[in-house]
């Protein structure tokens, strides 16, 4: 733009006028900002106007100065309203110009899922550390002693035959069959009072089918204090089942036996299928859940506490059963095949 | 172990009441009903008939007609079967008949009408024996209703523990029904008659193996079928029907849960019985028609010459009970358990009597039970006692247990009045002294399971009835030490995968030697092998996880899930040294993506996916933050894309692509992403406790960096130059994108970073940045010839 020597007010105008048909031809805001630059920037057409009235005669000064100032306003001014046109017509075809198709939406994230096993071993811990257990882990190869002669079991024992082991080779460690050694190796360690849950991996040579498998997992819990009743074994598992499975189950306590307690129970909970009437899933209305008992006061010794003093109670559940009832699944080999359309159910 | 308990045969020794009260309270006590069978006979119009003539089947080599006699009426009937003499009395379904579903008419056969037909115990549904015609005893009346002989009964399936091997019988379980009921209990009665015993009738030469062994030789018995009570009987319990003395046997060890066996007298070599060791080479002809050899660690009943039983477990064909025989040997043994339950699994046989002394019977029954068999077979098959044995070498003391009332309601948690205690006890056979403060019980001589106090807990708790013991918590004293140290960590990590997109696995601990060898972490030590696995792919330890989840990357590839990515965190075992020592079970974390496709490209971008997730994953519960390294080759990884992970100068894991060659030997099309850490390593065992710091009170500045090298320059490298050279208000640098192209020539890549410029004690001037930029432009020229885009 012309940046000469102003003078009359008749510049000034013209000025207006030039600027006034600029501005309305601007197409776009980025003319409209070029032209703001070269009206009223630094180096600008108005800047010159006001630097050039310093030239001018005190009595001229003050009226052309004046006069600047408004027409420089009147070109913000000016500016500014046809921006804001210019910016009105552009977000009113914002839709049309910027359509998608929002009902196509490709999984570019995905979440993962947690296994079953992980789901219902959670669960069991939170149940548990409300009523202030903790967790306690042991090997998986385990000894002779912790897994079998600490819990009654002597070589020879029928309850071995249950029990069928792994051995490692060349040596006379095994594959732990249950998790109640971690109650002998936990016991070794600490005084009562006690009150932990030991969940983990365990290992029979049984051939697999829907209900069996050589590897599957148990949660084992264990409490010593004095004065343990049987009747704090009881209430602790009907607030264990009615937790898992629902407050409206009902439980049931029934003579069982296991070598390292006494006296023992199993326990069942009523089927939530058919209410506990009876049906395919279930005994009678009744599915069994749990073994335990009052822990023998041999094993309490062998474990180095004294039952002179102390007594407890001790129960076990396959993880993968209680896993089973609560979420329907049909088939034990489900949960080592990491289907990912078994797994994606969770 | 199964047991079938009859309903009819209970009530023979109590007065049991309706089949599913006594179920209910069975099962509640420890003995569970599995299930309750209704046991009714499925046919109609089928009689007792009298066979009165046999002849062949004229123009048949197969048949034959028989004329029978059902009360005054004389029918004709074809036959298959060969069983049959005349005069026996058989099972007639008559013209119009019902077997099941099956309805019997009249047919001819080679023009010789037969009107109904005669029936084998398999087409009446009472036994499993297909083999020939059911013969009945000669007392059965000729046309009375088979029905009659059949009443119906409720047959109870019990499901027993291996601690009480006197339940398996219907008397054992009628004295849990007494004590339950609060029931008189009615044991059956046996001979009276005391003959001396004949040491030289029985010999026990292997005191090892036999507690005890009561003999009875009985002599002038006629052997028939038995009776149908007797047949119905063991029909009801699922025992096969011999004759009348081989079903005594039977009968009585259903009875009173001692097995008993029978020896024909007349056969056996020296009339005696010696209890020993197989001697080497011998064999035995064993009653199922097999001849075994015999191990010298097998106790055998044998005459004077050779084996004649499998002792405990099963008889001899030799000396085997027939129609022949005349004086009879009953033997009632105890045997030692371990042994027979060794000798049992050794000769891969499992009978009603081995499972019995496995479980470890008392002596105390042997006695009673011979006693009982003579009485039912001078009833059923005549005959007299005429000798007897009773070699006894270390009679069982009985001990006494002092049971406090205090201790019982200390371990129930409920008073249970003294008298009720000792009520309880006294029915299931105990005998009871005492106080009320105080009890003496001594336990029945039946029963070897009891010798502490908290065995008399639990026979009064159970019956008495857990139902009725109060539900109670442990009262509020408790040890407060830290919840879940361990498990917390795992649990945040597998949230922080899941939330990258990995689906948690749980394989199997057992992996085939040979797939473990091909992909392990660096330093794993060899493998551990299991000493009996059940199959060769699951012969050994895992010492990584990532064999197994390849397995499982396997079998989802071929059920058309293509592209999954798994994780897991588990045990690994890793070899001690020596063989009996604990191997360690470092619990490691392991993931896999699989690429379906196969190009490079996909794979690289996976393996950032993967490299990224672990970033997070220090970020959440690692004990520092990690960064990576090109490993040194690894076994089963890619040579040229793999990385070791680094946490404070130490290494904790691997990440990379595969080798080809380890995807082949999985059956897995594409590539996959791998990695493993040694999680406890890498892992706090809890995640530190957020600590809050104040915000920036000035602006920070931040400026893109973008890098094009030649050559393989890490991006590590670049990033140690940018922190040298960035000065202190360089916070913080990020590795945002990486492009190679044709744009920028072969061999060369670009890498842009994120810098991001703080101070904290005022504003950055533009000038200030712009310096540390230039820096490190110059500091990126020199080092490696690196060209800046701005
Ligand atoms: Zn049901």
């Amino acid at each position: 733009m012309q940046g000469g020597q102003a003078s009359g007010t008749a510049d000034l105008d013209q000025l207006v006028r030039s600027a006034r048909e600029q501005i309305a031809a601007a197409p776009d805001e980025a003319t409209l900002e070029q032209l703001r630059i070269d009206l009223l920037g630094k180096k600008g057409v108005m800047t010159a106007t006001l630097r050039g009235l310093g030239s001018l005669p005190a009595d001229q000064r003050a009226a052309r100065g004046a006069r600047a100032n408004d027409v420089k306003n009147e070109i913000e001014s000016m500016l500014t309203a046809r921006t804001g046109a210019l910016a009105d017509a552009r977000l009113e075809t914002i839709g049309e110009r910027e359509w998608m198709d929002v009902t196509f939406v490709p999984a570019l994230a995905r979440r993962g899922h947690l296994h079953p096993l992980s789901l219902i071993l959670r669960d069991v811990k939170a149940i548990f550390s409300r009523i202030g257990y903790e967790v306690a882990l042991g090997p998986e190869v385990e000894d002779d002693f912790h897994n079998f002669e600490a819990l009654n079991i002597p070589a020879e024992h029928p309850a071995r035959d249950t029990m069928d082991s792994f051995y490692l080779e060349g040596s006379p460690l095994l594959l732990r069959t249950h998790t109640s050694p971690v109650q002998i190796r936990y016991m070794q360690a600490h005084q009562p009072p006690i009150r932990i849950i030991a969940p983990g991996a365990v290992y029979r040579r049984d051939a697999t089918d829907p209900y069996h498998g050589s590897q599957f997992h148990q949660v084992e819990g264990l409490c010593i204090d004095e004065d343990i009743r049987f009747s704090d074994l009881k209430g602790t598992i009907e607030y264990f089942c009615r937790s898992l499975f629902g407050a409206d189950r009902r439980i049931r306590i029934t003579g069982d036996h296991f070598p390292f307690t006494e006296p023992s129970a199993g326990a069942a909970v009523s089927c939530g299928i058919c209410g506990g009437a009876g049906c395919r899933s279930c005994k009678g209305g009744w599915l069994e859940i749990l073994g335990s008992g009052m822990v023998h006061p041999q094993v309490l010794r062998n474990g180095g506490i004294d039952p002179a003093r102390f007594s407890g109670f001790a129960f076990g559940a396959g993880l993968e059963r209680l896993a089973m009832l609560k979420y329907k699944i049909a088939d034990l080999r489900a949960f080592l095949d990491d289907d990912v359309r078994f797994l994606r159910q969770f | 172990m199964a047991m079938l308990i009859s309903l009819a045969w209970l009530r023979d020794y109590v007065d049991a009441p309706e089949p599913a009260a006594v179920a209910d309270r069975l099962t509640l006590a420890g003995l569970e009903v599995e299930r309750i069978i209704p046991h009714a006979v499925a046919f109609e119009r089928v009689v007792v008939a009298e066979v009165t003539e046999l002849r062949p089947l004229p123009g048949s080599g197969k048949n034959q007609i028989a004329r029978v006699r059902t009360g005054g009426d004389l029918s004709e009937v074809v036959t298959g079967a060969w069983n049959l003499r005349v005069g026996d009395r058989v099972p007639y379904a008559l013209p119009g008949s019902r077997l099941g579903e099956r309805v019997i008419e009249p047919k001819t056969f080679l023009g010789v009408t037969s009107q109904g037909m005669l029936c084998s115990p398999i087409e009446l549904g009472l036994g499993e024996d297909a083999g020939g015609i059911m013969i009945l005893d000669r007392g059965a009346q000729p046309g009375a209703d088979l029905r009659q002989l059949y009443p119906p009964d409720t047959i109870f399936e019990l499901d027993l523990k291996s601690n009480r091997p006197d339940l398996f019988c219907h008397l054992g379980v009628a004295r849990e029904v007494g004590a339950l009921f609060k029931l008189a209990v009615r044991p059956p009665e046996g001979s009276r008659r005391r003959l001396k015993s004949n040491p030289a009738l029985v010999t026990i030469e292997a005191p090892e193996g036999c507690r005890r062994f009561a003999g009875r030789l009985i002599t002038g018995v006629r052997v028939a079928p038995s009776p149908a009570w007797l047949q119905a009987r063991l029909h009801a319990a699922g025992v096969r029907p011999i004759n009348n003395v081989v079903d005594v046997t039977n009968y009585v060890m259903l009875e009173l849960g001692q097995p008993m066996h029978a020896f024909d007298h007349a056969r056996l070599q020296g009339g005696r019985l010696v209890i020993r060791r197989a001697r080497p080479g011998e064999t035995l002809l064993a009653l199922d028609g097999k001849e075994r050899p015999l191990s010298p660690e097998f106790m055998v009943v044998a005459d004077a010459t050779r084996a004649q039983a499998l002792a405990g477990i099963i008889g001899g064909e030799e000396s085997a009970v027939t129609e022949g025989t005349t004086a009879v040997l009953l033997e009632a043994a105890t045997w030692e358990p371990r042994r027979i339950r060794m000798t049992a699994r050794q000769v891969g046989l499992r009978t009603e009597a081995s499972t019995r002394f496995e479980k470890g019977l008392s002596p105390a029954l042997s006695l009673p039970a011979v006693d009982r068999a003579a009485q039912l077979i001078h009833e059923l098959a005549g005959g007299e006692e005429k000798d007897a044995a009773d070699v006894y070498l270390e009679p069982l003391v009985p001990a006494v247990i002092e049971l406090s009332a205090g201790e019982l309601e200390r371990t129930l948690g409920l008073v249970i009045p003294s008298a009720d205690a000792k009520d309880i006890l006294v029915r299931l056979g105990f005998a009871v002294e005492g106080q009320q403060e105080l009890l003496l019980v001594t336990p029945p001589a039946f029963r070897l399971d009891c010798h502490i106090p908290a065995d008399l807990v639990e026979e009064v708790g159970r019956i008495y009835g857990y139902d009725r013991i109060p539900s109670t918590l442990p009262g509020a004293r408790t040890a407060v030490r830290e919840l879940y140290q361990q498990a917390r960590s795992a649990d945040l990590a597998k949230d922080v995968l899941v939330g990258c997109g990995y689906e948690e696995a749980v394989t199997n601990t057992l992996v085939g030697v040979a797939s473990t060898l091909r992909v392990h972490m660096p330093d794993a030590p060899k493998a551990l092998r299991i000493k009996n696995p059940l199959a060769e792919t699951r012969d050994a330890l895992r010492q990584s996880l990532l064999p197994g989840l390849l397995e499982a990357l396997s079998l989802n590839a071929r059920q058309d899930q293509p592209g999954a990515g798994l994780f897991e965190i588990g045990a690994a075992f890793w070899s001690a040294g020596k063989g009996s020592d604990f191997p360690h079970e470092p619990r490691l974390l392991a993931t896999v993506a699989h690429v379906a496709a196969s190009s490079a490209g996909a794979a690289a971008v996976e393996l950032r996916r993967v490299q990224a997730a672990l970033r997070l994953l220090a970020e959440r519960v690692g004990k520092a933050p990690i960064e990576f390294q090109p490993a040194q080759p690894v076994d089963g990884f890619h040579p040229g894309r793999t990385a070791t992970l680094i946490q404070d100068g130490e290494p904790v894991g691997v990440v990379g692509e595969l080798h080809p060659r380890v995807l082949a030997g999985f059956d897995l099309p594409g590539r996959v992403i791998a990695a493993e850490v040694v999680f406890d390593r890498f892992a706090q065992p809890d995640p530190p406790v957020p600590q809050a710091r104040p915000l920036p009170r000035f602006p920070g500045v931040r400026r893109d960096l973008t890098v094009v090298v030649s050559g393989r320059i890490l991006g590590n490298e670049l990033m140690q130059v940018i922190r040298q050279r960035g000065g202190y208000t360089l916070r913080e640098i990020s590795m945002q994108s990486e492009y190679e192209g044709p744009q920028l020539g072969a061999g060369r890549r670009s890498l842009s970073f994120g810098l991001h410029y703080q101070a904290d004690d005022r504003t950055l001037t533009s000038e200030e940045v712009s310096a540390s930029y230039e820096r490190i432009v110059e500091g990126l020229k020199e080092r490696f010839q690196a060209e800046v885009r701005s």
